[in-house]
């Protein structure tokens, strides 16, 4: 049997239908762009569904948080590597991006006096001032916006269960990248291949997480696609080596490895990181970027002082033993990340869940910070520094964690949810007007290849399951590139990498068509191969630790040393498979004083944060017990996350 | 520790018995443990769907024992019975077509009677309808939803998932009572939420025991139970309607 091939034609087409897809998609579809929108998940599921929903909207708190101030924060944590051209752009469209998700519906609390919604009281890790804001229904919130978007959308066509397989690109020549002339696509649900003509698309396809399975906290689908297709048809991939791994996330039980537990906010004012035997290895850990705590767990791990299972625990006992305070600290736990302490109050002992016993916790995958290299407006560029979009693959165009650029080496929380909107509404624009300005594809000649090697998978006989090689990658990437890394662990990758890749060549899939599941991990472990490769390219060009980037084996980067972001563009070889080439990009550093006053504030944060757990009991319990009160604020906050008692859910055993 | 695991291949449905082996001393495995051992094992093409483990995407909805579960969050007991649910044509093995449920609000709902004024707050109520990780649960059962396969024969019409089914179910009628219930949204807006709500058939929930949402949202009170209140007369009962 073969696959059928459906041939369409649009003007832009979206991948993904999470924060960033659907503003793309609305976006493009306002510009008069005919929109396809094609989703591997159903429309809307997403890390931004699955997120803790928290979001940065500048000045929500005080109007002394200028544009300047934010965008200075994202490049000052990102190390400098961060594109400002991207930061000002995030820190300009942060109000009209939140306010996207609320013209569909997201529903915040709000502050009369400010007219606009209530931030969380605490400045999350890396933020000079608060400004993240908090929902109801955490994430589902948002992704009711996003669904009602592409659902309710009027001009834009979508396909869920349909994975994005290759960009259709033509007149690449001498090293260039040509352009786009649209996309194929394997639509599982009714077993056939789409072949898209569009001038533009948008990659709006999320990360690459799903390399570190199971210890990650995202969703599945988070098999780097997007940036593999791109770096197949010719574009720069940026920062690649920087992969953000969230501190606390469980070891155990099995069912709930790698799952979110915590923020360093979680730690609140006396909570520590300690090692196998007890001893501190980071204290002041509410005031810590999540880089830094996962390096801390990495580095005791590797010199042998590590959990059994890997990990570290985290002492949140001091907070929770005051009498007064300790009431405080157990309401802001509860109700600062719902989602994860519902997880927490599942996976963990009742003493621990009581604060009365460590957490044991470990690194797991989180977000991606690299991704597609892009200007401003979501294009693709290519070219020294900066980049242009001329010497980019024209026509495509990606936004949220799918681009990289905007957060360097380090995201800060809440940032993510904002960004995916700034940059999909700009890229989903961006895409439109290309369309309208652009010719379109001369012929279907840059399908052909594409279609006849998806065609000649469906049936192919093989002693290898890709599922079962995903499985090995999967392993072999959080032991060589994970949050911990070094020049051997590197090489190590290397092989691996080249071995699954040959034994992929010798995949059994079954020539059915309609929703083939070897088909579809074959495709993933493909994708995942490929941002392997880009990870190890780039890791390998990067040879400091910075942010994400954890090398054992060599120093940190020194903030008076030149700033460079990684750039990797990939080049298939005579037996098809991708290799990487890695240069740098320059980027600008930070204006000394700027850079200066931001580090004083945050060593005197950190000063003032030791101090205050020097101070007796006695003391210390009413300012504690004050400070949760204002956090807390009348009537102690957020309520529980679900409505309803366990009596009425039939499908949730577990609660 | 043996399931029965009902596997469609190609159209051919089958039950294999897969025998799970703990990964700790003293597991209490959820269904999802399971479904990711056997595909890592013994059956590498196992079709299921799952996305954040967590109970927060709502995808990994199975049956199990007849009645639909989140699989993420479901404990598995030896012998339990593993299916695709019911209620949804299966495309492979634990994988059902599902765009048929929300495509049938394309083109029922009004985008544009949406207030640009986003600073209203919103009901608790509003909330509660949000809490829904569109996990399909509450299909189990539904009369409404059962319209479109046939099972009530006077409006028997063929299921066409593509372009999204005729008759309704609790996902949609909870999305439209949120339109109802959000501040920014104009009365005609709300008006016409009703209208698509009565137009997919809410007069099947007149007498009916009710839905139920598999994460504990209230379904016959916040959602039938109004939407009954404001039809009316539109909707003729029997005095034994859902709320
Ligand atoms: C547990 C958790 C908590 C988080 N909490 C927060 C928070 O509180 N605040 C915050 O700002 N950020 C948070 N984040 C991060 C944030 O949610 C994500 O980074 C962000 O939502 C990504 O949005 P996106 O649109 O770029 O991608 P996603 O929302 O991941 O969407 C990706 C889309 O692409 C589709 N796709 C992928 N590959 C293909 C393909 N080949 N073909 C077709 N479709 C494809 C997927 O189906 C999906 O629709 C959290 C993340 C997690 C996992
Ligand atoms: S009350 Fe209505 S929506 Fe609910 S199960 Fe009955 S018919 Fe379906
Ligand atoms: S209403 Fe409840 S059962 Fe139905 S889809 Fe939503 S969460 Fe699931
Ligand atoms: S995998 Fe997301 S709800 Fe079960």
């Amino acid at each position: 049997m073969t696959i059928e091939v459906e041939w369409r034609d649009y003007d832009v087409i979206v991948v993904g239908s999470g924060g960033a897809g659907s503003a793309a998609a609305d976006a493009a579809a306002a510009e008069g762009a005919r929109v396809l929108v094609v989703s591997k998940d159903p429309i809307a599921c997403s890390d931004t569904k699955i997120s803790e929903g928290n979001a940065t909207v500048r000045g929500t708190v005080s109007d002394a948080d200028t544009e300047q101030v934010l965008s200075d924060n994202l490049r000052v944590s990102g190390a400098d590597l961060p594109l400002p051209a991207l930061t000002d752009a995030y820190a300009k469209d942060s109000r009209p991006a939140y306010d996207w998700y609320r013209a569909h519906g997201l529903r915040p609390k709000i502050n009369q006096d400010r007219k606009g919604p209530f931030a969380r009281p605490l400045a999350k890790g890396g933020h000079t001032v608060a400004r993240s804001v908090g929902h109801k229904n955490a994430g589902v919130a948002f992704s009711h916006a996003a669904w009602d978007a592409v659902v309710e959308g009027a001009h834009i066509d979508y396909l869920e269960d349909a994975w994005f397989l290759d960009l259709a690109v033509e007149g690449a020549e001498n090293g260039a990248p040509g352009r786009v002339a649209g996309g194929l696509v394997y639509h599982a649900a009714s077993g056939t291949l789409v072949a898209v003509r569009a001038p533009a698309v948008v990659m709006a396809s999320g990360g690459l997480n799903t390399l570190y399975f199971p210890k990650t906290d995202t969703m599945r689908g988070n098999t780097g696609d997007g940036y593999a297709a791109a770096a197949r048809a010719g574009a720069d991939l940026v920062d690649m080596e920087q992969v953000q791994f969230l501190p606390f996330c469980l070891t155990a039980p099995a069912s709930y490895e790698g799952l979110l537990v915590g923020e360093p906010s979680t730690a609140s004012f006396l909570g520590v990181l300690r090692d196998r035997h007890g001893k501190v290895i980071l204290d002041g850990v509410y005031l810590r970027t999540r880089a830094e705590c996962s390096a801390a767990i990495m580095r005791a791990v590797a010199d042998g002082r590590g959990t059994d299972d890997g990990g570290a625990y985290l002492d949140l006992t001091a907070n929770a033993r005051l009498p007064r305070s300790g009431k405080g600290f157990m309401r802001y736990l509860e109700t600062s990340m719902p989602s994860a302490y519902r997880t927490a109050r599942q996976a963990l002992s009742k003493p621990a869940v009581r604060c009365e016993e460590s957490w044991e916790v470990r690194p797991a995958a989180h977000y991606t910070m690299g991704g597609i290299r892009v200007d401003a407006t979501g294009a693709s560029v290519g070219g020294a520094d900066d980049g242009t979009a001329a010497a980019g693959l024209s026509g495509l165009f990606a936004a949220g964690q799918a681009m990289g650029g905007v957060f360097g080496a380090n995201r800060l929380g809440s940032t993510a949810l904002t960004e995916n909107v700034v940059f999909g509404l700009r890229a989903g624009r961006g895409a439109a007007d290309h369309a309208r300005t652009h010719s379109r594809a001369t012929g279907d000649d840059a399908f052909r290849s594409l279609i006849a090697a998806a065609v000649a998978q469906f049936g192919q006989s093989g002693d290898q399951a890709p599922a079962h090689l995903k499985l090995e990658l999967q392993r072999a990437a959080w032991d060589c590139i994970g949050p911990a890394r070094t020049a051997d662990s590197l090489n190590r990758m290397d092989a691996v990498i080249d071995d699954l890749a040959d034994r992929a060549g010798r995949a059994a899939v079954p020539d059915y068509a309609l929703w083939n599941q070897a088909f579809i991990e074959w495709v993933e472990l493909r994708s995942l191969l490929d941002v392997a490769r880009a990870v190890t390219a780039a890791a390998r060009e990067r040879d400091a630790s910075v942010g994400g980037h954890v090398r054992l084996d060599r120093p940190q980067v020194s903030i008076l040393a030149q700033p460079y972001s990684t750039v990797v563009r990939g080049q298939a070889a005579n037996d098809g498979v991708l290799r990487f080439h890695a240069n740098r990009a320059r980027r600008p550093r930070t204006p000394a004083m700027r850079l200066l006053a931001m580090r004083l504030k945050d060593a005197w944060r950190k000063v003032q944060a030791k101090v205050l757990c020097l101070l007796p009991p006695a003391l210390l319990d009413p300012i504690l017990d004050r400070r949760y009160r204002a956090i807390l604020g009348p009537g102690d906050a957020a309520p529980a996350v679900s409505p309803g008692g366990p009596a009425a859910a039939v499908a949730d055993a577990a609660e | 520790m043996k399931i029965d695991i009902v596997t469609t291949r190609n159209g051919v449905r089958e039950t294999v018995a897969y025998d799970y082996r703990p990964r700790q001393e003293g597991e209490r495995p959820m269904i999802l443990d399971v479904l990711l051992q056997a595909q890592a094992t013994a059956l590498p093409d196992l079709a299921f769907r799952y996305g954040c483990r967590a109970r927060n995407c709502g995808v990994c909805t199975v049956d199990v024992n007849g009645r639909p579960r989140i699989a993420c969050r479901a404990r598995v007991r030896a012998g339990d019975r593993i299916e695709p649910m019911a209620t949804l044509p299966v495309l492979a093995d634990l994988v059902v077509r599902r765009d048929g449920i929300a495509r049938q609000l394309q083109g029922r709902t009004t985008p544009d009677h949406r207030d640009p004024d986003v600073n209203a707050e919103a009901p608790e109520a509003y909330h509660d309808l949000t809490a829904c990780i569109e996990c399909y649960a509450c299909l189990d059962g539904c009369p409404m939803h059962a319209r479109n396969f046939g099972d009530d024969a006077a409006d028997a019409a063929a299921p066409d998932a593509a372009t999204g089914y005729r008759w309704g179910n609790p996902f949609s009628l909870l999305k439209l009572q949120r339109l109802r219930l959000d501040p920014c949204v104009s009365e005609d807006g709300r008006q016409a939420a009703l209208d698509a709500a009565i137009d997919l058939g809410l007069d099947a929930c007149v007498g009916c025991k009710g839905c139920k949402c598999g994460v504990g949202i209230d379904l016959k009170g916040g959602v039938v139970g109004e939407l009954l209140a404001a039809a009316g007369d539109r909707v003729p009962g029997d005095g034994a309607s859902a709320s």
